[in-house]
């Protein structure tokens, strides 16, 4: 079985990704030729009636040819091209992920285990797994499909999903058992439980998502098609109805010599149809599925896979963000920062002590206070022969060392005083304050006290992630409250709090506790996010609206959230939110924009189709085009390449900053609402100024 | 009650509901209103007749005689567009637009239409000989017709005056202005209302324009003034005796500044008679 | 002082009066819509009209009783037309013809009040009285009842219900309408407006001619004409009529009639949702629209820029002398922007662009502030839409005082939206469409295409008044524009109701530093410009070709 050779499908390709290359588009036209297909446009209302009008104005240029009336057919076709291109380009990344995805799928062999314990196997195709089957997967083979690893422990090579090349543990039990299907095994043997229906791997899902496959449509994005569609209705109806005014007008100005634009007929078709699709919502209608596609792209560019695109699109409604303190708000280790020794014993003695009780800690904690000793006191590490090593135990929660008829000890406060004691000492009062004072302060006291005596305290502290009160302030700014989920006391954790800067925490928290507090606050209408990676973390992932699971944390974890963090970076959450955010004011700027659009082009099409019959008229002819039908052209043209123009803003999103929904607004509603309002006015005038030396345009 | 099917229940609600509300509303309101206005206010609740049954002094009247001939000792009222005029079971306004300026010139089996401009041209012609004053108006000709053009590319068509009367203008930027010619559809031609050379008007607004009701019973005052000096003559009275009649029959502003100042024409008749 | 001067006092006086009366109005509204007691004569009302007051209605049921309602209400007053030569106090009228009475019947019952006949020459008394004022107060009582629907919808939260119509119905009639109605009757009585049972009365002229002094309970009808945003008039000439607005004063009475209660709702619906400064947000965007409206109006009547006008002087054609040019014009605004469609002078006579405001007005989707009630649902419809769009620019699912405005609540909004324009535009291109209903049209021309253009606006949107030129007592008109009434009336009421339905049944999200202010001068301006950039994009075209070619030559 040879493994395929996987590049990295999905490392960050740069935060940039929206910058269109010319190259991009030149791929996409083929796809975006083929979307022309009226049986799948129909599901965009607004291109389809471009369409139908393209089609419409081409009949009438065949039988009528006119440079005018067949150059306005060519744009009016491109505006739908350009249109399916964007969406084009936006799902042409997504399937060149896909491509490499698939490979790592194909052709996997499984050797599934005839019963829990046997020996024996029958090799069958990956496809064939059902939930349940164990397998056996060796050093050097590709794991046939998701699931936990029952029984062994080994490194896997997880690239293929996550693009970070470094191997990770998967082991039994614990919070780090999940595997993934097409991630490749590098050493040990592991037997796999498996937790997938067939074709349903994540892998499959994933090639699913970025290819947009079976994309399906969010509420929003729903809510929004609807109001674009109405937008249509009424501009069909308001161009449709504009016919036997105009044949009235027409006709009771007898003397006016037909135009290109309007003879007894009324307005002629090519001309009707320009003004519709100048006026129905194009822009934002062609764009509309490609910022979709884009949102979720986004996300994978930061190593994040969302589910559906819903949950994208409730990141950006969340008001609750439930953050675990270690790991997200915290750097994982607390830090050994000072000895307090007791009254009548020198720091020196403490640290001594200290060090030694710590030398064989390998946790994090137990490492800090040697360094801690080493740095401040200079106490060099010593290897010391005959020392029995006391290791912690849940039990005993202490740990320490007995050397040379001495019993030193360290471990939480209540416990090293209950040695002390069982061995006749009676620990002064001083202890105790000093252990509360830590606490106070948010650190964590750990009691170092040989036999019968307490020489002292040492102070580890939580050590705050630089910037979370920045971020925690931004969040703030959007109206989002987080809170810190800790397992410390609430003492402790309202310390950490404090100088982190979050809105409110829950100490002392159980998975029961969590998960209360979702409820809590989805009572009272709020959304929340979290991340989780462990199994008791499932409920509260799946109760959350916005649930990342670590791509490290179990099965059950990923399948109870809505997204999986590959990176297993718990801050990812924040920019979850960001980019959900991003979506919709994309969507919401580009809609602006393009009705704030439709007032200059009604200051170029009506007089253009009026002044004839009504010389007055002309006075709305502000941009003073050159001639009737270059300004009808010049605002077709103009409405075709805008389309081509903010693709990559819908690519890359609009810029977002965090700030009051107030100041979002006001800034957006310049930029794209009096911007749309203004940009065309200079945009059509300088086609005019082109197109007005074309044959045919006087 | 209880069996009716569902989707009746509510339409016999809603009968009862008619029924009870049109006996609360349209019986006992109005006739308590009615009861109550006719002791409190018989006057006005009865239509606020004047001068012994010669009228309501809220409703205007035309000062013509059989033949619609303005009676000189009167006051005239504005033109008025509720029947043959001042008809009150026939309300209302001429409902012409504000550039109905072409007419339809009278012809055979052509009964003809005088645009809105050429009527208020020809009243204020009217009024200012009745007045001894210039009717001349800015867009009407001296005949007191609507001063419009329909231009061609050849020459230009003074439309609201027929053959063989003298266009008012003879030729209109180098174009031969031609007099209109009743049954030919000018309609192809661009039209054209010239401004002439006319000052501010000596007859008022309100004495050329109908109102909207079509029983308005107030003039301004400016056009009260205009008539004042004819009814003293006809009447042999001294001017000052008029103008004095004029003012106590003058509604101001009511608190200064709500409505405009308004002579109530026939009150102050009838006061003029009275006298 | 100039006439422009007082002009402009007139309408400042009007603004300082409807602020100081929306603020006790709408907490009488609130509290007759909250309240959880029936007084003793609506439990008489509930007991003869066998509903249940105490239990509320989810939207279907609601809309079925005001449907029910409505198809009864045309039922009688088009038979009381019918027959009202053979019931008592006829005045000698003949029996209304089927397509009048239709008409007249749909006009009434949607609160519209077009009228394709003349009050004085075809309705006996029993009809003014009976059928039609009768509905005068109804309709209104109807419009305030959906939109108190809607309201309740914002402020409940999982709840299906959103009140009881027959419950809504009443107080709205008995605790509001009736009350102010006859004060305010015995006020314009004061005025000079009359109140008797007589027929005609024959005076002798001055001159030796005879004149037709007619009769009739007129201030009865005139004050719920007004204060229901009605509009018919008891005569052809409506409210210019000296018997029906026979002073100065009693025309800024009337006006203060007509913009009592659509300002007040407002308020009521800042009490209802619990945040009074979401009201004062509603009412800035409606003063802001009216005002604007208004004093363009005033601008463009006071300028007299057309060949007529500029000849005579003034835009004093259709108009009376006692009003004078600027009070005329901001009646003729008043009415246009709040469905009332009662008028104190002739809009087809107006200036081009004074007669496109009147139009532009109702294009507005009688929203500034609107017709009572209709205005304050059709103005929060549209601040949904505007929200929708302005919130997806905050980066968060819209949301509207707590609701999610989701693509249910989209979709009723847009079908909301769409439906006026639509019978607008249909209709007028289908009148002008066909030589024999151009046939109609008094002017030529593009006034001609705006007479027709008006009243399909005024008949779809639910206003009533006319450029009245246009004969429309033909089979043709009243059957298309009675159906425009009724779709324009009732469609969006549905709408509206299941909006209700809809956000009555969410839990509310609470308020954060994401979400979307919507009590700001920012929110303000948004909904303004929302509503004017959408209106003028669907009717410019049509505008284009009427009123603005007409100002423009």
């Amino acid at each position: 079985m040879s493994a395929p050779v996987l590049e990295k499908p999905l490392a960050r390709t740069g935060r940039a990704g929206g910058l269109l290359d010319p190259r991009h588009l030149l791929v996409a036209l083929p796809d975006a030729l083929k979307k022309l297909n009226p049986a799948t446009l129909w599901r965009n209302p607004v291109m389809f009636v471009v369409e139908i009008g393209a089609a419409f104005t081409t009949v009438l240029a065949v039988l009528r040819p006119s440079f005018f009336a067949w150059a306005v057919v060519v744009w009016l076709w491109l505006t739908a091209i350009f249109a399916n291109l964007a969406e084009a380009v936006a799902e042409g990344r997504g399937k060149a992920q896909a491509a490499t995805l698939r490979r790592a799928r194909t052709g996997t062999r499984a050797r599934r285990l005839r019963s829990g314990d046997a020996a024996e196997w029958d090799e069958i195709g990956a496809s064939e797994l059902r939930p349940g089957d164990l397998v056996v997967v060796e050093a050097g083979e590709i794991i046939p499909g998701d699931g936990d690893v029952v029984r062994g422990i080994a490194s896997v090579d997880e690239s293929a999903i996550t693009g970070e090349s470094a191997p990770v543990i998967r082991e039994s039990g614990g919070d780090r058992s999940a595997v993934t299907g097409g991630t490749r095994v590098l050493s040990d043997r592991i037997v796999v439980r498996v937790t997938q229906q067939p074709g349903e791997s994540f892998v499959d899902r994933m090639i699913a998502l970025v290819e947009g496959a079976n994309r399906q449509k969010t509420p929003n994005e729903i809510a929004l098609n609807i109001l674009l569609a109405a937008l249509t209705i009424v501009f069909l109806v308001a161009t449709a109805t504009m016919q036997p005014l105009a044949v009235y007008s027409k006709l009771v100005n007898p003397g006016v010599p037909d135009s290109p634009a309007l003879d007894a007929n009324g307005v002629t078709g090519v001309v009707l149809v320009s003004l519709l699709v100048c006026l129905i919502p194009t822009t934002i209608g062609a764009l509309l599925s490609a910022i979709g596609i884009a949102g979720m792209d986004r996300l994978v560019q930061r190593n994040v896979l969302a589910m559906s695109g819903r949950a994208v699109e409730a990141a950006g409604d969340v008001s609750t963000l439930l953050l675990d303190k270690t790991g997200t708000i915290t750097l994982g280790n607390r830090q050994a920062s000072e000895f307090v020794p007791v009254a009548g014993v020198g720091e020196g003695e403490l640290a001594a002590a200290a060090q030694l009780s710590s030398l064989a800690d390998e946790t994090p904690e137990g490492r800090s206070i040697v360094v801690h000793a080493k740095e401040r006191y200079g106490l060099r590490e010593r290897d010391l022969h005959g020392a029995e090593w006391v290791h912690f135990t849940a039990q005993t929660r202490m740990s320490g060392v007995n050397i040379e008829g001495r019993q030193i000890r360290k471990g939480a406060a209540s416990a090293v005083l209950a040695w002390v004691r069982e061995a006749g000492g009676r620990p002064a009062d001083e202890v105790g304050r000093l252990v509360d004072g830590i606490s106070a302060s948010g650190g964590t006291p750990l009691v170092v006290a040989e036999r019968n005596r307490v020489l002292g305290v040492i102070h580890l502290k939580d050590v705050v992630k630089r910037g979370m009160r920045e971020r925690f302030d931004e969040m703030r700014r959007m109206g989002i409250r987080t809170v810190m989920i800790t397992g410390d006391n609430p003492l402790t954790a309202k310390a950490i709090a404090d100088e982190a800067g979050v809105d409110d925490f829950l100490a002392e928290a159980t998975p029961e506790d969590k998960l209360a507090l979702i409820r809590k606050e989805q009572e009272g209408g709020r959304l929340v996010a979290m991340t989780g990676d462990g199994t008791n973390d499932a409920p509260a992932l799946a109760q959350s609206d916005v649930g990342v699971a670590m791509n490290t944390g179990t099965s059950a974890a990923k399948e109870a959230g809505n997204m999986v963090d590959l990176d297993s970076d718990p801050t990812k959450l924040i920019e979850i939110v960001e980019i959900g955010k991003q979506l919709l004011i994309t969507r919401g700027a580009l809609t602006t924009f393009s009705i704030a659009n439709d007032v200059a082009k009604y200051f170029a099409i009506i007089p253009a189709m009026f002044a004839a019959v009504y010389p007055g008229l002309d006075a709305l002819n502000i941009m003073r085009l050159s001639s009737p039908q270059s300004a009808i052209l010049a605002a077709v043209v103009f409405n075709a390449l805008v389309i081509v123009a903010l693709i990559p803003l819908a690519l890359r999103g609009v810029r977002y900053r965090p700030a009051s929904a107030s100041r979002l607004l006001s800034r957006n509603l310049y930029v794209y609402g009096l911007g749309g309002i203004v940009a065309p006015f200079a945009g059509i005038k300088i086609i005019d100024l082109l197109v007005q030396f074309l044959p045919g345009m006087s | 009650m209880q069996r009716l099917p569902a989707w009746l229940r509510p339409h016999l609600a809603a009968i009862r509901a008619v029924a009870v509300l049109t006996v609360l509303l349209g019986l006992i309101y109005p006739l308590t209103v009615t009861g109550l206005a006719q002791v409190l206010f018989h006057g006005s609740a009865n239509g606020s007749l004047v001068g012994g049954d010669a009228g309501s002094a809220l409703i205007g009247q035309s000062f013509t005689d059989a033949r619609g001939v303005p009676v000189g000792k009167y006051f005239q009222s504005r033109p008025s567009a509720a029947g043959d005029g001042y008809d009150p079971t026939a309300t209302g306004a001429s409902n012409l637009g504000p550039e109905d300026v072409v007419d339809i010139l009278p012809g055979p089996g052509e009964p003809g239409r005088q645009s809105l401009l050429t009527r208020v041209c020809a009243r204020s012609k009217a009024a200012g000989e009745l007045e001894g004053v210039s009717g001349a108006r800015p867009y009407c000709t001296p005949g007191g017709a609507g001063a419009v053009l329909k231009v061609f590319p050849g020459h230009a068509v003074s439309v609201n005056q027929p053959c063989p009367t003298v266009p008012f203008v003879a030729t209109y930027q180098g174009l031969r202005v031609e007099c209109g010619r009743p049954g030919v559809d000018y309609a192809a031609g661009r039209t054209v209302p010239v401004r002439g050379d006319a000052g501010a008007p000596a007859v008022p607004a309100d004495a050329v324009t109908a109102s909207g009701s079509g029983l308005d019973p107030h003039i301004s005052v400016a056009y009260a003034d205009l008539q004042a000096p004819r009814v003293a003559r006809e009447r042999g009275i001294a001017l000052e005796r008029v103008r004095t009649l004029v003012a106590e029959h003058t509604a101001g502003r009511v608190l200064g500044f709500i409505g405009e100042p308004a002579v109530n024409v026939l009150e102050l008749n009838l006061a003029l008679d009275r006298s | 002082m100039s006439a422009t001067a007082a002009g402009a006092l007139f309408v400042a006086s009007l603004v300082i009066a409807v602020a100081l009366l929306h603020r006790p109005l709408g907490d009488h509204l609130y509290r007759v819509y909250t309240s959880a007691r029936h007084n003793a004569a609506e439990r008489g009302l509930y007991r003869l009209l066998a509903v249940r007051a105490d239990t509320e209605q989810s939207w279907p049921v609601y809309a079925r009783g005001l449907l029910a309602f409505s198809v009864i209400s045309v039922l009688a007053v088009y038979g009381l037309q019918r027959l009202q030569d053979r019931l008592p106090l006829s005045a000698g009228m003949p029996p209304v013809t089927g397509h009048i009475a239709w008409n007249t019947a749909v006009s009434f019952v949607t609160n519209t009040n077009w009228q394709s006949y003349s009050g004085e020459s075809t309705m006996g008394h029993l009809t003014q009285m009976a059928a039609l004022a009768v509905q005068n107060f109804v309709s209104a009582a109807v419009g305030m009842a959906v939109a108190i629907a809607l309201v309740r919808g914002f402020a409940r939260s999982r709840s299906g219900a959103i009140g009881n119509f027959w419950v809504d119905l009443v107080r709205g009639t008995v605790r509001v309408l009736l009350p102010m109605a006859f004060i305010g009757a015995l006020v314009l009585v004061a005025g000079g407006v009359i109140q008797n049972l007589s027929g005609t009365h024959e005076v002798g002229t001055l001159t030796g001619g005879t004149q037709a002094i007619t009769g009739g309970p007129v201030a009865s009808q005139e004050v719920i004409k007004l204060l229901g945003t009605n509009g018919g008039g008891f005569y052809n000439a409506n409210s210019a009529h000296p018997f029906e607005n026979p002073a100065t004063w009693t025309n800024w009475f009337e006006l203060l009639l007509i913009l009592a209660i659509p300002f007040a709702l407002p308020r009521t619906f800042g009490r209802m949702v619990g945040q009074v400064r979401q009201g004062h947000a509603i009412l800035a965007v409606m003063g802001v629209l009216a005002l604007a409206s208004v004093l363009l109006t005033n601008a463009f009547e006071l300028g007299g820029h057309a060949t007529v006008p500029r000849a005579v002087g003034a835009a004093m054609e259709g108009k009376e002398v006692r009003f004078g040019v600027s009070d005329s014009a901001t009646f003729g605004a008043v009415t246009t922007l709040t469905s009332t469609g009662a008028v104190n002078s002739f809009h087809d006579s107006y200036t081009p662009f004074g007669g496109m405001m009147t139009m532009a007005n109702m294009m507005l989707g009688e929203i500034a502030p609107g017709g009572v009630g209709a205005g304050l649902y059709g103005m929060l419809v549209l601040a949904v839409i505007t929200v929708f769009v302005a919130g997806l620019m905050v980066g968060r699912t819209p949301e509207y005082l707590g609701k999610k405005i989701g693509p249910r609540q989209i979709k009723l909004a847009s079908l909301y939206f769409l439906t006026t324009p639509a019978l607008v535009l249909i209709g007028t291109a289908f009148a002008m469409g066909s030589p024999e209903r151009r046939a109609s049209m008094l002017n030529s021309g593009p006034h001609g295409l705006s007479e027709i253009l008006y009243a399909f606006t005024s008949a779809a949107n639910n206003n009533g008044s006319a450029f009245a030129g246009l004969t429309v007592n033909t089979p043709w008109y009243d059957v298309a524009l009675g159906l425009c009434m009724v779709f324009g009336r009732f469609l969006p009421i549905i709408l509206v109701l299941a909006l209700a339905g809809s956000l009555a049944r969410q839990s509310p999200v609470p308020e954060g530093a994401g979400t979307l202010p919507t009590h700001r001068p920012q929110f303000v301006g948004l909904v303004v410009g929302v509503t004017v950039v959408l209106v003028a994009l669907t009717f410019l075209p049509a505008l284009a070709l009427g009123p603005i070619a007409e100002g423009l030559s």
